[in-house]
């Protein structure tokens, strides 16, 4: 098992934001998860990422065990975070951005390669990459944030929205590029409200609502749950 | 109009002074700019660093290189104890203002106690040297301290667009979670940093020993014209620090040779009030 | 007037008629000249006080409002022959002059407004003194007052100066009081804690920075004049020495900056003490523990004392609230008649950060009365339009009306004085401001600007309205995050809008919450009040809304009823993606 998250709970302020989240992803594996807005998805992925500390239960990345340890210490163990909202450097170039991800010194031996790879991947952002991020538009930002997290060499993947604020065509490139990484072995956990592309990429999915995972299963079988509609729509 | 040579000659002064001004102007705009603090304090510890540069030098002989290099040292340490105490009480900006005032006013005190009020200045055998450049004397110790600036600019300026703890650490300022996600340890980086900043300040200290007049009240004198310097340059900008200094050195000093040596502390208040009000976006 | 308020108000006029009598006695002129001193200190201190403490935009060049005020005196009286007195209101005149003109350049600034500003009066502060020494205004060598005469008021010239000083600590007091408890005070106290919020609550904040800034420098400044003729020697070296820039700010956080009666109590004691410690050639000292004492209290007192004791009092005796037992109805004002306008109209409105076009050309009318629910997806462009409808960003390209007039250029103050109010998704209240003050403030200056004992009791019903009546006094740091999202409507009622928009107040809160938060929703619509509210929760929007109006990637791509808008092909696309938009 790649990441073990067990009863965690996290909160703000007294008010809970999550509450005894269960959850696992194998290597190798996507995992979705899905729920409307201030579910708690963002919470969930920023502990993991360490950005926001547990009140309770326990969180293990490779069998090794991360409860409370500082954030920068997390990536040591193959954990490399797509954040919610891209939160580029905006200050820095493009290259200065995804060098920043391969800050730790394991990644930064291989940082050629990565460069490399990103690059192949997004190639825009081979003709950007001398120009300061924050000018860049909402979809070169994205990649700029995706190819930061994979300068990292990660085994799991956290994406916080990544089709945030994004055209359709963006969103299926984005997609297509998540793809590409997943099949050289990169396991994601992925928080989406984009219900269809968060499910169509998935192995797995959860259900997030107001903090608590309310269902769990394969894409289709979600699906086919009322529920969905009702959490979304209210209808 | 004064005659061609001798405005030349008093840019070329005035460039030189710029340059040091540029050099203390480097710590303060790297602790604004990247660590959110601002040290009124920087001048004074750059006093206290001449002080014991001229009293090293002339009470005991030491010539002002080890006395610089001893310097560094111990206000590296200084300025990472500086930033434990803002650490550890969760200082804010405007508070660090009013903490670092009170360390300027202590050690002027201290100043003050230790070598009385009185003027001091440092004589060495460089002191009157100068470089004779077709119809321009340029004084050695004035350049010497315009190259180290430069250097010390440009190699920092190099460090922080370059090097991984340099990006780490500008990357720590725009958004340390972010940052510490892709294992940046920006507490770690920051104690470096203030403890250059501090070393910075030293550097300075020790050039003001050689070329200036010291008093315990000179602490003040440089707060306005280095501030502004600061913000002209561009707040944690190693290069524009160096550039606002020569250019605010050379306009103090078209000033003086042009209208009276006496307005030349308006000078600087006056750019950045241009400033202000013409390109409020600037800052 | 209670006894509680009457006992300070008989103290201060007993200890000021008894510091009145001082000249008539027989005192050793020591004492007498020491009592000015601390006058002096009080008046800077408390002067500073005014815009430093209360607003929080630290002055660090109070010596050259205080030197303006000491040369105009000075220049005046001797070069002349302007009578003494008159000097007075020129010095203090020319200082706020100064003061304001640094204001207004500063204060306009969006980024490091407080820490310029703070430098530009460091550097001032040199800049005043180099001008006045390289002038003949003292040309280097200072100025006599000897000759001038001094009005023999109270007997001797010495009694008519130990007088004006006590005037001055008198009305520098007297002014700080007035204005902590005045409209100006109540906003200055909002500026320190959010700028950003009292603006959008109808504070004209800029205005009141230059109000505040022209107080403390004019007050300084006539503190001056008083000065000059005290020394009747003045030079320059001495008026513009640090220590008249640092006492006044030490004083201050002392005594406690946000206290009118702080800054006068920290001077007693720290005059006291530098005279008790060293005087003379050994100053330095003095300053050097002065020093440190500043360093120490900003780092573990950082309220002041006055404030730590008030708190600690007021913690052992805890003040007794006066709950309306019954909350009376407001009378029902009747939804406007089908009015020719809509309340608010949004023209092709567009807005761009760097990159990204976080609005495009969105254009959306509100009805009277209405509740309109906004939705989308994160980064969709709700707060950034809401950010637009009250004035805090400006928009690039469009059009807002209000009630059939443009209101996109004005500032945000303005807006919220026409009629609309905002509560904010993260509650941004007021930290040190009471929960009853924090609702108070847009009563008075919200569209009514209700006199004082009239916002008290409007704020009052609003707190009882959303339950919070209990916790009138608390901070709002002692509330749970519940409590501090109603004190948030409740801010927004205050300022009794025409138009309410709402960010995500349904978000964190339980069922049961959530569905006295829906009644109360509609319950304010039957006041009268249109509202628009942008909110996640899909259950709440189309229980609430009667129209929907739906934003993607910064284009409306969507309006209508809930059901009909939440079964649109596109809008079922946004949310769940194509597969699901059949």
């Amino acid at each position: 098992m790649l990441l073990e998250v067990r009863n965690l709970s996290v909160g703000y302020g007294g008010a809970p934001a999550i509450v005894d989240i269960e959850l696992d992803v194998e290597v190798g594996e996507i995992v979705s998860v899905i729920g409307p807005n201030g579910a708690g998805k963002s919470t969930l992925i920023n502990a993991i990422a360490g950005i926001l500390r547990a009140e309770k239960g326990s969180l293990r990345v490779g069998g090794v065990d991360l409860t409370g340890i500082a954030a920068h210490r997390v990536c040591r163990h193959g954990v490399a975070l797509v954040p919610e909202g891209r939160r580029l450097f905006v200050g820095m170039t493009v290259e200065e951005n995804l060098e920043i991800g391969c800050y730790r010194p394991e990644a930064r031996k291989v940082k050629d390669e990565s460069l490399m790879r990103v690059y192949d991947l997004f190639p825009v952002l081979r003709e950007r990459r001398g120009q300061i991020a924050g000018t860049l538009s909402g979809g070169q930002q994205q990649m700029v944030a995706v190819g930061r997290a994979l300068m990292a060499g990660p085994r799991l993947l956290l994406l916080d929205e990544p089709s945030l604020g994004l055209a359709p065509s963006i969103v299926a490139e984005l997609f297509r590029a998540l793809r590409i990484i997943h099949a050289e072995g990169v396991a994601m956990l992925l928080v989406e409200q984009n219900v269809a592309q968060a499910l169509d990429i998935a192995d797995r999915a959860y259900v997030l609502e107001e903090g608590r995972i309310v269902a769990t299963g394969l894409p289709d079988e979600l699906l086919a749950q009322s529920r969905i509609r009702e959490v979304y729509l209210g209808l | 109009m004064p005659h061609f040579t001798l405005l030349a000659q008093s840019l070329l002064t005035g460039i030189l002074a710029g340059a040091l001004y540029g050099l203390l102007a480097l710590g303060l705009s790297l602790s604004w700019g990247l660590l959110r603090l601002v040290n009124l304090g920087h001048f004074a510890m750059a006093l206290l660093g001449a002080y014991l540069t001229w009293w090293f030098g002339t009470v005991y002989g030491i010539p002002p290189w080890w006395t610089g290099l001893f310097i560094v040292g111990a206000f590296f340490v200084y300025g990472m104890g500086l930033h434990w105490v803002f650490m550890r009480f969760r200082v804010a900006e405007m508070a660090s203002m009013l903490i670092t005032f009170s360390i300027a006013v202590l050690l002027e005190s201290l100043l003050q106690a230790l070598w009385t009020a009185d003027f001091r200045r440092y004589e060495t055998a460089w002191s009157s040297a100068s470089i004779v450049v077709g119809p321009l004397f340029v004084p050695t110790l004035n350049l010497a301290a315009a190259l180290v600036a430069a250097v010390l600019a440009l190699a920092t300026w190099a460090w922080l667009r370059f090097t991984y703890v340099g990006k780490a650490l500008r990357a720590g300022a725009e958004d340390a979670p972010i940052a510490a996600a892709f294992g940046i340890n920006h507490r770690q980086l920051s104690y470096l940093l203030s403890g250059l900043c501090a070393a910075y300040a030293g550097v300075a200290g020790v050039f003001i020993a050689l070329i200036a007049t010291l008093a315990p009240s000179e602490i003040w004198t440089w707060v306005g014209v280095v501030f502004a310097v600061v913000i002209i340059g561009r707040l944690g900008n190693p290069l524009g620090a160096l550039v606002g200094g020569v250019l605010i050195g050379a306009c103090e000093a078209m000033t003086m040779a042009v209208v009276n040596p006496a307005w030349a502390p308006l000078v600087s208040f006056s750019v950045l009030i241009a400033l202000l009000l013409f390109r409020p976006k600037w800052v | 007037m209670s006894v509680r308020r009457l006992a300070p108000a008989a103290f201060f006029a007993v200890l000021g008629l008894a510091l009145l009598a001082v000249p008539a006695l027989d005192i050793p002129a020591f004492y007498v000249s020491f009592l000015y001193i601390v006058f002096n200190w009080i008046s800077l201190a408390t002067s500073w006080t005014i815009l430093s403490g209360f607003a929080g935009y630290w002055s660090f060049g109070h010596a050259a409002f205080f030197g303006i005020g000491v040369y105009t005196a000075a220049t005046l009286a001797t070069k002349f022959g302007v009578p003494f007195l008159w000097t007075l209101p020129l010095a203090a005149g020319l200082a706020a002059l100064l003061g304001t003109t640094i204001g207004f350049i500063v204060f306009r600034l969006q980024r490091l407004r407080g820490e310029l500003f703070a430098l530009m009066t460091i550097s001032m502060t040199f800049v005043v003194a180099t001008i006045i020494s390289n002038t003949p205004i003292d040309g280097g060598s200072g100025v006599y007052l000897i000759s001038v005469a001094v009005p023999e008021l109270f007997g001797s010239p010495t009694g008519t100066i130990y007088v004006l000083g006590l005037a001055m600590a008198a009305v520098a007091m007297a002014t700080a009081y007035a204005v902590s408890r005045s409209r100006l005070g109540l906003g200055l106290f909002a500026i320190h804690d959010d700028e950003d919020v009292a603006e959008t609550k109808g504070v004209p904040t800029f205005r009141y920075k230059l109000a505040a800034i022209a107080l403390s420098s004019g007050i300084a400044g006539a503190v001056g004049a008083v000065y000059s003729i005290y020394v009747s020697y003045v030079t320059v070296g001495e008026t513009f020495e640090i220590t008249v820039t640092m006492y006044p700010v030490v004083m201050s956080i002392f005594g406690g900056a946000r206290h009118w009666l702080g800054p006068a109590l920290g001077a007693v004691v720290i005059t006291t003490a530098l005279y008790s410690l060293a005087s003379g050639p050994q100053a330095y000292i003095g300053r050097a523990v002065i020093a440190l004492g500043l360093i120490l209290v900003i780092l573990l007192m950082p309220q002041g004392v006055v404030t730590t004791v008030l708190r600690w009092w007021r913690r052992r005796m805890p003040p007794r609230v006066i709950v309306p037992e019954r909350i009376e109805p407001r009378p029902r004002e009747a939804i406007p008649e089908a009015s020719p306008h809509p309340v608010l109209d949004c023209r092709d409105v567009s807005k761009a950060f760097g990159g990204i076009q976080a609005l495009r050309n969105v254009s959306l009318a509100v009805a009277p009365g209405e509740i309109l629910g906004l939705v989308g997806p994160n980064g969709s462009g709700k707060s950034t339009l809401i950010n637009v409808i009250t004035g805090h960003y400006q928009i690039d390209g469009g059009a807002v009306f209000f009630d059939g007039a443009r209101i996109d250029a004005l500032p945000a103050h303005t807006i919220a004085q026409h009629g609309i109010a905002r509560s904010y998704q993260i509650p941004r209240l007021f930290n040190h401001l009471t929960v009853l003050d924090n609702v108070a403030l847009p009563a008075r200056f919200g569209t009514e600007h209700q006199d004082k004992g009239a916002a008290a009791a409007e704020a009052m019903h609003w707190l009882a309205y959303t339950g919070l009546a209990a916790r009138a006094t608390a901070l709002p740091q002692q509330l749970n995050l519940h409590e501090r999202k109603f004190l948030e409507l409740a801010r927004a009622l205050a300022a009794r809008p025409r138009l309410l928009l709402l960010d995500e107040v349904m978000s964190g809160l339980n069922h049961t919450e959530i569905d006295a938060a829906l009644m109360l929703v509609r319950d304010i619509r039957e006041r009268g009040t249109t509202i628009v509210f942008v909110e996640h929760l899909m259950r709440a929007v189309v229980a609430l809304s009667d129209r929907v109006a739906v934003l993607n990637e910064g284009t409306l791509i969507a309006v209508g009823t809930p059901q009909e808008t939440m079964r649109d092909a596109e809008v079922i696309n946004v949310y769940l993606g194509k597969a699901h938009a059949s």
